[in-house]
């Protein structure tokens, strides 16, 4: 599909299943691009009949732990709990929201954990990254990536002023996704060195880790904006421009220079983050309330 | 996206079971494995798949095909992903013998736009309608599948309905270094079986769970799974990503993923015996060159050793 951009809300419209949900090309409803539209919906000023019933949908998938699964079929809380606290800071008086705040506490990468970087000291690990800061898993019990952290980061950002407890958190995840900075001055998706080996940057992870950076002073994040521009001139993925438009607006750069021609939207969260960063260029980004 | 049922997916593993009976009952003979010389992609390819799944005896008619390719992420300069020339040849080659559908799926675990990866690696030029017979399946519809003897610490895995609904699944991975395993071929390639949906981008779950063991893991939940090797152009050193290409000018084939897998690593200078997958899923002695019948090309004449990372210089296979 071309990009059509008048068309891209009223096709989100139409994308909605009967279940209230989105899928991630059409199929079952899943949590991720259910939020994702939910923040395009809200980013375009629609909050009707589609919005409130994909809100019911999300609203009702929340698990006894706080968090969410990816879908109905799985029974374990990961990553895509960020993603709704991103649509539930939206909403006033929202039951769900201290839970889902909590389960998010909770999650930190497992090579952060003290058990095991000490059991990593006694068998003589070698960590080429640092492993001293707590970013966020894709999934329980595994390692903290830049996706996840940078998603975790905003969604505890969002939603009125962070506890001290949020706030520690958001520094620490800041510190990480420093740490997991590829030597082009972007980001992957966290694997920076390997046996010695350095790994280049991808543009849409690039994007969310500036995002989730926005304000925060340090000198390196200038060689990333740099970087964030490069991917930008040449990057043909819809996701990928959209996060890297709403990173380098958020530090008060200006990318309305770059054309928009040439991308294919092949699925629902490339058309709903095409809403959202078009809303961001007008001065409202979702991501950060 | 395909929707499942219950009864899709025993006639499915029905099916699966159906299409290996014969070499059930000729358990007793040597799994053969076929190497093919292929200096090249070109349209000879696809005369060349034809004669492979010839010599397999496949039986695919009326069936229902998933190939697996290895997609992980693009640089024009380094062959990474499995060339989309050979995939088109098997998509060919098994719709000639008759099957019903033939589909192509991957779930790559770096990067989440699967089709712009497809697209920036020639899938879609080289592929006509590639988008209407692609599945991704890192967001697939999954069932939790049970683990009976699992080798890694896992007990269960989330895993997508067009794999498991299949009648025959199709291994298609590029011969590769593997900076934590040694090699990547038909087995490893199963990880990308595994929903990024669910467990994110990369996998990490297997890596917690031990490499190994998960790549045991899949094979024995798909242990019926065909393999065709990309070894045309593969790549060594830090593979699976930044190493270098290395033309070694071959398609290896076969029903048996353990030798399968076990005779690319000759071919690439590795010891067999000494890849920690290989070694626990062997039964039949498939590590060991005698422990596999070869057909086509001697593996003498194709052998062409890989540069390995320092850390698996001992996995160097001493010549006879």
């Amino acid at each position: 599909m071309q990009l059509d951009l008048p068309g891209i809300v009223p096709s989100l419209r139409n994308a909605q299943n009967q279940d209230g949900g989105w899928g991630y090309r059409g199929g079952a409803s899943w949590t991720e691009p259910t939020a994702c539209v939910l923040l395009a919906l809200a980013a375009a000023g629609e909050r009707g009949e589609n919005y409130q019933r994909g809100l019911a949908w999300l609203e009702k998938g929340q698990l006894a732990d706080g968090g969410w699964a990816p879908n109905r079929s799985v029974d374990r809380s990961t990553w895509v709990t960020a993603m709704v606290v991103l649509v539930l800071a939206d909403q006033t008086g929202t039951a769900e929201l201290p839970g889902a705040y909590g389960w998010l506490l909770k999650q930190s990468g497992r090579e952060s954990g003290y058990l095991q970087r000490f059991r990593d000291w006694l068998l003589g690990v070698n960590q080429e990254l640092d492993v001293s800061y707590r970013g966020w898993p894709w999934y329980p019990g595994t390692a903290s990536w830049v996706t996840p952290t940078a998603l975790s980061i905003l969604a505890l950002e969002k939603g009125g002023r962070p506890d001290s407890r949020r706030r520690e958190r958001i520094e620490s995840g800041r510190e990480f996704l420093l740490s997991r900075m590829c030597s082009d001055g972007g980001w992957n998706h966290g694997a920076t060195r390997a046996w010695g080996y350095s790994s280049d940057s991808y543009p849409e992870t690039t994007g969310q880790a500036l995002l989730a950076l926005a304000g925060f002073q340090e000198r390196r994040l200038e060689k990333s904006l740099r970087c964030a521009e490069g991917h930008l001139k040449t990057c043909r993925s819809a996701e990928g421009r959209s996060w890297l438009e709403m990173a380098l607006l958020a530090h008060g750069r200006s990318p309305s220079s770059f054309p928009k021609d040439g991308l294919t939207l092949y699925s629902t969260m490339d058309r709903a983050l095409i809403v959202v960063a078009e809303a961001a260029m007008r001065g409202k980004n979702v991501f950060q309330g | 996206m395909p929707a499942i049922s219950r009864r899709r997916l025993l006639l499915g593993s029905a099916g699966a079971w159906a299409l290996t009976a014969c070499s059930r009952r000729a358990a007793a003979e040597l799994p053969r494995v076929s190497i093919t010389l292929a200096p090249s992609y070109t349209q000879d390819l696809y005369g060349s798949l034809r004669r492979i799944l010839s010599e397999h005896k496949l039986e695919v008619r009326g069936r229902r095909v998933v190939l697996k390719p290895n997609l992980v992420e693009y640089d024009p300069a380094a062959p990474i992903n499995t060339n989309p020339l050979l995939v088109h040849a098997a998509l060919e080659a098994f719709s000639a013998l008759g099957a019903a559908e033939v589909r192509i799926a991957e779930g790559p675990g770096h990067r989440r736009g699967t089709l712009e990866l497809a697209e920036a690696a020639g899938y879609f030029r080289t592929i006509p309608g590639f988008e209407r017979m692609f599945t991704d399946l890192n967001l697939d519809d999954t069932s939790l599948v049970r683990l009976r003897r699992p080798a890694s610490r896992l007990e269960s895995l989330y895993l997508p309905h067009t794999v498991l609904g299949a009648d025959l699944v199709v291994s298609i991975p590029k011969m590769k270094t593997h900076h934590w395993v040694a090699a990547t071929l038909g087995m490893k390639n199963l990880f990308g079986v595994v929903p990024g949906g669910i467990y994110g981008w990369p996998k990490n779950v297997l890596h917690w769970a031990g490499i190994d063991g998960c790549i045991a893991d899949l094979h024995r939940v798909f242990p019926r799974v065909f393999t065709i090797v990309d070894g045309i152009v593969g790549m060594e050193g830090n593979g699976p990503i930044q190493g270098r290409p290395k033309a070694a000018g071959v398609i290896v084939a076969g029903r048996d993923m353990v030798a399968v897998d076990a005779t690319c690593c000759r071919i690439m200078g590795i010891d067999p015996e000494m890849v920690g997958y290989l070694k626990l899923e062997e039964t039949q002695g498939q590590t060991r060159a005698e422990g596999v019948r070869q057909i086509g090309e001697a593996l003498g004449r194709v052998r062409t050793d890989f540069e390995l990372l320092p850390a698996f210089s001992g996995f160097r296979l001493r010549r006879a």
